[in-house]
């Protein structure tokens, strides 16, 4: 699958992101943050990088109750 | 001697026997706390007067010939992170100074059973989330870091603060401090020990466990706290083994895979020196000891990120918004960017991990008892130091995470084992990986090295 490169969230994306998560960012704050935010999502797409296949998600849930 | 010094099971003995009392012991490791504790930082509290009040009742105990077993008497550090019923559990922030659970975590209940007596809560970096510590040095050096999260307990037991302790591990948080501050520190199976009663940081790989300063002493704290819990969803109903059992064994007839890939990237020489050592003491011991690679390594760090942030934001999220200016900068940074990840991209994280677990399982299959590698690929950074400046610059907390997640989203038992020192003092850890509830290997190899180690439980000179 082709992905898109994901642009630079510094500034308004930023903005946006955060008001979308409800998350109150203060300017003075805001460059380290989209900094941080490029920079963890571009290791985490290095992910796309897998053939995932059928691979469902590491995840468990047991429905006994005791 | 003083019986802060002897390491857990040689004061068992001493206590078993009556040669020693539990208030002599306490007494001694509460003297040795107010001698070094204010040039370590190791504790956010001291629970003296509770500690004094344990251990007359575990005196009184013990003299009338109820002897629990070999953690009864002996002192414990539990790291903040860690609910104790009463007394505050902070997680070393600001943000939850006020925090006085009414419940014990699991793990602590299971202690007390057994006669543990805590002295103390352990700092950890601020809700387990960096590598740093900063409220805390380093036994072997103060001017360095003890690394984290379980900074406090690793510092703790290395400056004779107490005889075992308490650490959990979503990134390494165990292994980090056990290796950089010269001591032993198990990341068991996930799902081996209940994590109910402890702050998350990421459910999927979050593991609590022991630090002590011998293997030993670890594999009988193992013993106490292992076990079946239905609070824990993670946790599994797996026969708990006898730990103690085959460390003297040997390792003759296993079979040790050393990553080709990985773990030797970008490593301290000195570091490699130590554990390559380390690795070729294993195999003169009777290992069969074999080159391997591992499979999907690209995939550690990306998936190990891709989980860990989105799910500690979830558990943080209202603190984030009603108490963030409370929380450290780092942290908070970190908190404020797992918000921002999409969830069809945790879930992608989710899903490498499987594929992950999937190709461990098959490399394992080819015949292998274990993996060694090291703990760590740099010794403790100093204080303040952002980044190692090796063949490639890596910033501190990468190079410590990248070397434990691994163990972490296979969530295969894993050892820190002290095996040297660089040339300026600083310990160096060997990690040893097993099979899945395997512990009992794991902690053998690991104890046959530890023979072969003359320093092993060794406390330094502080100041």
């Amino acid at each position: 699958m082709q992905h898109t490169p994901r642009p630079s969230t510094t500034g308004a994306p930023l903005e946006q992101l955060a008001a979308h998560a409800r998350l109150s960012i203060g300017a003075d704050r805001a460059e380290q943050i989209a900094a941080q935010v490029d920079q963890i999502t571009a290791l985490i797409d290095q992910l796309d990088a897998l053939d995932l296949g059928e691979a469902p998600p590491a995840t468990a849930f047991d429905a006994r109750w005791e | 001697m003083q019986p802060y010094q002897l390491t857990a099971l040689q004061a068992a003995e001493e206590l078993r026997t009556k040669r020693l009392s539990p208030v002599e012991l306490v007494d001694s490791v509460l003297d040795r706390i107010e001698a070094v504790e204010p040039q370590i930082g190791a504790f956010t509290l001291v629970t003296a007067e509770q500690a004094r009040r344990a251990a007359e009742h575990a005196a009184a105990e013990i003299a009338a010939g109820r002897y629990l077993g070999p953690l009864h008497g002996l002192t414990v550090g539990v790291k903040d992170l860690v609910e104790t019923a009463g007394i505050a559990t902070t997680s070393s922030s600001r943000s939850r100074h006020d925090y006085v659970p009414a419940q014990d975590a699991a793990i602590v209940r299971r202690l007390q059973s057994a006669g543990a007596i805590m002295v103390g809560k352990t700092h950890t970096h601020e809700f387990a989330f960096g590598v740093i510590t900063p409220t805390t040095r380093n036994p072997w050096n103060t001017d360095h870091i003890p690394g984290g999260s379980s900074g406090g307990s690793g510092a703790a037991l290395a400056a004779g603060m107490c005889h075992l302790a308490v650490g959990t591990d979503t990134g390494g948080s165990i292994r980090i401090p056990s290796a950089l501050n010269g001591v032993v520190g198990l990341k068991p199976t996930y799902g081996r020990v209940s994590r109910t009663g402890i702050a998350s940081l990421s459910w999927s790989l979050d593991h609590v466990g022991p630090l002590a300063r011998t293997v030993g002493d670890a594999a009988a704290m193992l013993q106490a706290v292992a076990g079946y819990d239905r609070s824990d969803p993670a946790s599994v109903d797996v026969p708990v083994g006898d730990y103690s059992a085959g460390l003297q064994r040997g390792v003759s007839g296993l079979t040790v895979g050393v990553p080709t890939n990985y773990f030797f990237d970008n490593i301290d020489p000195e570091v490699e020196t130590a554990v390559r050592a380390g690795i070729a003491t294993l195999q003169r011991l009777g290992a069969t000891v074999r080159e391997v690679e591992l499979p999907w390594a690209a995939a550690y760090m990306p998936a190990e990120y891709a989980i860990m942030l989105p799910e500690a934001s979830a558990y943080h999220q209202r603190r984030l918004r009603e108490r963030g200016e409370a929380i450290g900068e780092d942290v908070r940074v970190l908190l404020e960017v797992g918000e921002l990840i999409n969830a069809p991209d945790y879930i992608k994280g989710l899903r490498a991990r499987t594929l992950i677990q999937d190709g461990w399982r098959d490399l394992f299959a080819q015949g292998l008892d274990l993996i060694a590698a090291p703990t760590v690929p740099n010794v403790a950074a100093r204080v303040g130091q952002l980044t190692f400046d090796g063949a490639q610059p890596e910033p501190v907390i990468t190079s410590y995470v990248r070397a434990s997640a691994p163990g972490n989203l296979t969530g295969l038992p894993a050892a820190s084992v002290p095996c040297g020192f660089s040339a300026s003092g600083l310990p160096i850890g060997l990690q040893l990986i097993g099979r899945p509830f395997d512990e009992a290997t794991v902690l053998r190899a690991a104890a046959a090295y530890e023979n072969t180690n003359e320093q092993a439980g060794a406390v330094p000179r502080i100041g």
